[in-house]
């Protein structure tokens, strides 16, 4: 009988063995150059031959005055993102279900998924236009509703929710067509047994929608703590400008102006192993609580 | 079962085939590499025993059998091709191939924009092409690693007298930056010149609207920016327009401040998106350098640029837009007035006569706040380019041999198939295919006062190819080809260059103090303070800081790092 099995999933395992071999190749093998951290690292050197000097990177990093407002700035953003990163499409999912019309609810679907092709570079140059305090449409109608105008990009205080907002903007389609997926897995048995019950739309909702998403919700949840220290280069890279550097940059537009740019490797290594260390044990954590929580197990 | 059995195994085999054959293609680009990192490997040992191969033995001379020479490209998005030519294959290489035996292999190309970090990225990587474009931070950590060939020898033996000359002129300034320890480290692929020198840029045609005259003091040039923003230049009868072209970068050839700051005898530059190293020294009493950007001249023309913010001339979102898109707000005629250098009636301002009827640029010199004159900057002295050979390359002599050939065909003997050429309506800018090129630093100020004087005599026997066609341009401008009007701001009685001879002339072009390269806390603390320092900046001019932030912001900068590298600097010895 296990002959027979082995004999059935061969074929299965060695379809692994590509995408296992690139996995080896470009997540495990650069993992080596770590140690690019701890020395004076000169490319043509290489690893081998560059000077050794210890933890002096991670001092310098430390002792450099912008480092902690960068990491309050990357950690208030993300968390932001987070939060309504989750927040935003399962609303969204949520009152998609209730419409009956399939045409309707296919055009929501797909007009808010469409954002999340477009490049960050695209995208800023649409947002310069529309958040723009003299000519822009966000900033006319605020005036039109009487408000008075708001220098979105330009102005330090706002910056993070601009960030935060045009985020979900660009990506709760994606995580809506997610939920949406896990709702439609939810067995109608138990919305007919529901109904027998008395519940209305909203009961419904909340007694049998919600708790049948719950693994999905953790599951995303878990996996974008792991991402804390990721507050989206691509978009603070296009859309920031130095007026807005006290509250906009984050850890990799810091290190990518401080570090690439000028061939300082050494630190922007040692950044990017605190950034993975930091990645590493918070998703730990947060896997356990998900387990401890909500009985949720990953593997 | 067995049906599905065999489906199965179908697609196990299409994986496992589709990952051979991406593994198979890899290797061969592996190969393919290898092979070019050592052009001449499998020939070489016999070179030396058979009489009938050749190789030049001075600046001049042909590799029979051909050799190969590796290099990487940034493509300038300007730059166009005409159909069948790329950077792999145009006129130049075929040139190289069939005249000089060297087959120039690019092992990758770029975009310009990313071309700084593709080539950190491949200084990492350690796989280095046999000759390449770096900039200076780069060139010191090379001849730091030791991984780039001494030249002094091979320049002695292989470069021509023209590209001598090219490398040499100007008192030798392009030299010293590449000379480390004595030894020549790369071939300086800019800098010497001072056409970087900003002028003012202004709307005639607004400033004949307001009956307005151009400027002759600073303050004349503030009374236009207020003019230009309230009095309605543009006769729509919309309060649309702005004084004073300024985006995030603050320094910078089109639309910076230098030639602001110029005005007040201020001489800051550190560009946002810049290196943060490349620092603008002033010699003090006691021959001692100081750093341009912190001294009191630069405070006083901040508190002037945000009496100009303040009162609407500056467009207010100037500290999130860019170069780019500064361009097009003068270009969509929203601004009237920029600083910028000798390449700005080419970009952005090139189309607006032609384009719009009545649209018209005036070039003038910087002007002074008071009774001294302005001393206009000019950055572009040292060089911030340099080519270098790889320590590996079989032959170091070979980018000498190529810029040899380049020097000759552009400059020695003018070769206009190899420089320009023009088909219909666009233009093919050929002289900039070549993968390594020299430069002369007075070239284009002497071809302005040649065309000048040809086109006042209307004897165009004195011009060389280069100089009679832009002769011919401006002839054409004049005769109505509104297209040319570029090349008649550059070259004609009036242009550009009229400007800045005049700087020259006078001597009244500002060089920093300080030759040497960026120094250790430069590099190291460089970018945070550049930061630190376009932050104060943009908040000055915004008004959201008071002008005399700015002294605490000196305090800080020197605190922060700025002492070190006064220090470092005048230790140097290289302070001039």
């Amino acid at each position: 009988m296990i002959r027979r099995n082995w004999k059935i999933e061969l074929p299965l395992h060695l379809m692994l063995v590509p995408g296992l071999v690139v996995v080896l190749l470009f997540s495990y093998g650069p993992m080596a150059g770590v140690v690019i951290a701890f020395q004076n690292y000169i490319p043509v050197k290489g690893i081998f031959g560059s000077e050794w000097v210890g933890l002096e990177h991670f001092r310098y990093v430390y002792g450099l005055p912008e480092t902690m407002t960068v990491l309050r700035n990357t950690i208030t953003i993300s968390s932001m993102k987070i939060v309504s990163g989750l927040l935003a499409p399962l609303v969204t999912a949520l009152l998609l279900n209730e419409i009956g019309k399939r045409i309707f609810k296919r055009t929501v679907q797909t007009v808010i998924y469409m954002p999340h092709f477009l490049s960050w570079v695209i995208m800023a140059g649409i947002l310069l236009d529309v958040l723009s305090p003299t000519t822009g449409i966000v900033n006319r109608f605020m005036e039109w509703l009487g408000l008075s105008k708001v220098f979105f990009l330009g102005n330090a205080d706002w910056f993070p929710y601009v960030l935060v907002g045009t985020d979900t903007l660009k990506e709760f389609g994606f995580g809506t067509i997610v939920y949406l997926a896990a709702i439609t897995g939810i067995n109608p048995a138990l919305y007919e047994a529901a109904v027998l019950d008395g519940a209305n739309r909203w009961k419904q909702t909340l007694h049998v929608t919600l708790p049948g998403i719950v693994p999905i919700i953790v599951l995303l949840l878990t996996l974008s703590l792991g991402n804390v220290l990721n507050a989206g280069f691509d978009q603070v890279y296009n859309l920031y400008s130095p007026s807005v550097y006290s509250t906009g940059d984050i850890l990799d537009t810091y290190v990518y102006r401080i570090g690439l740019g000028n061939g300082q490797y050494g630190v922007a290594t040692a950044v990017g192993l605190f950034k993975s260390v930091i990645s590493l044990v918070l998703i730990s954590v947060s896997y356990f609580l998900a387990y401890r929580l909500a009985n949720y197990r990953i593997f | 079962m067995a049906a599905k059995k065999l489906k199965v195994w179908a697609l196990v085999a299409l994986v496992l085939i589709v990952a051979a054959v991406t593994a198979c293609s890899k290797d061969n680009g592996g190969k393919a590499s290898n092979a070019s990192d050592s052009p001449s490997a499998s020939s070489s040992p016999s070179a030396g025993s058979s009489p009938a191969e050749t190789a030049p033995d001075g600046p001049t001379g042909k590799y029979d059998p051909p050799i190969e020479v590796t290099t990487v490209r940034s493509i300038n998005a300007g730059v166009k091709f005409q159909e069948g030519d790329s950077l792999d294959s145009n006129i130049w290489t075929k040139d190289f191939e069939s005249a000089l035996g060297i087959k120039v292999t690019n092992k990758w190309k770029v975009s310009d924009q990313q071309y700084q970090n593709k080539m950190a990225v491949t200084m990492a990587s350690g796989d280095l092409p046999d000759f390449m474009l770096v900039d200076a931070q780069q060139f010191q950590v090379l001849v730091q690693a030791d991984t780039i060939a001494d030249l002094t020898d091979v320049y002695a033996k292989y470069a021509s007298d023209l590209t001598k000359k090219s490398i040499e002129e100007g008192g030798g300034l392009r030299m010293k930056a590449a000379t480390v320890n004595g030894k020549i480290m790369g071939i300086p692929a800019d800098g010497g010149g001072r056409d970087d020198a900003h002028s003012i840029y202004i709307r005639t045609d607004w400033l004949q609207n307001l009956g307005l005259e151009p400027p002759k003091t600073m303050d004349d040039v503030i009374k236009i920016a207020l003019a230009f923003t309230k009095d309605d230049p543009d006769k729509n009868g919309k309060n649309d327009t702005y004084g004073l072209s300024l985006d995030m970068s603050l320094f910078n050839g089109w639309s910076g401040l230098e030639g602001f700051f110029n005005g007040y005898h201020a001489y800051p530059f550190n560009p946002t998106k810049g290196t943060g190293t490349n620092l603008n020294f002033i010699k003090g009493a006691d021959g001692k350098a100081v750093w341009a950007d912190t001294q009191p001249e630069v405070k006083t023309a901040l508190g002037k640029l945000q009496e100009l913010f303040k009162a609407g001339a500056i467009y207010p979102e100037f500290s999130v837009i860019d170069g780019v898109k500064s361009g097009e707000l003068v270009t969509s005629g929203k601004v009237g007035m920029a600083y910028g250098a000798f390449w700005v009636p080419t970009w952005p301002i090139n189309n607006m006569k032609k384009d719009v009827p009545g649209f018209d640029w005036g070039i003038y010199p910087i002007v002074s706040a008071d009774d001294k004159p302005a001393m206009a900057q000019s950055t572009g002295g040292l060089p911030s380019k340099f080519y270098v050979v790889s320590k590996k390359s079989k032959h170091p002599e070979a980018p000498f041999i190529l810029l040899n050939r380049v020097v000759d065909k552009l400059y020695g003997n003018f070769d206009i198939q190899f420089h320009t050429v023009v088909k219909g309506d666009v233009t093919y800018g050929l002289h900039m295919y070549p993968p390594i090129n020299g430069s002369f630093a007075e070239k284009n100020q002497e071809a302005a006062s040649a065309v000048q004087e040809a086109l006042q005599t209307n004897n165009t026997s004195q011009l060389n190819e280069e100089q009679k066609q832009y002769y011919d341009q401006v002839q054409q401008y004049n005769a109505g080809d509104l297209g040319m009007w570029a090349s008649y701001k550059l070259w004609a009685p009036g242009g550009v260059f009229d400007v800045l001879g005049q700087y020259k002339k006078n001597n009244l072009i500002f060089q920093s103090a300080y030759t040497g390269n960026p120094t250790p806390t430069m590099i190291a603390k460089g970018p945070s303070l550049r930061d630190e320092q376009v932050r104060t900046f943009t908040a000055i001019i915004m008004g959201s800081q008071p002008v005399d932030y700015f002294d605490e912001w000196v305090a800080k900068w020197m605190e922060s790092g700025g002492k070190d590298i006064l220090d470092e600097v005048n230790a140097s010895g290289q302070v001039q």
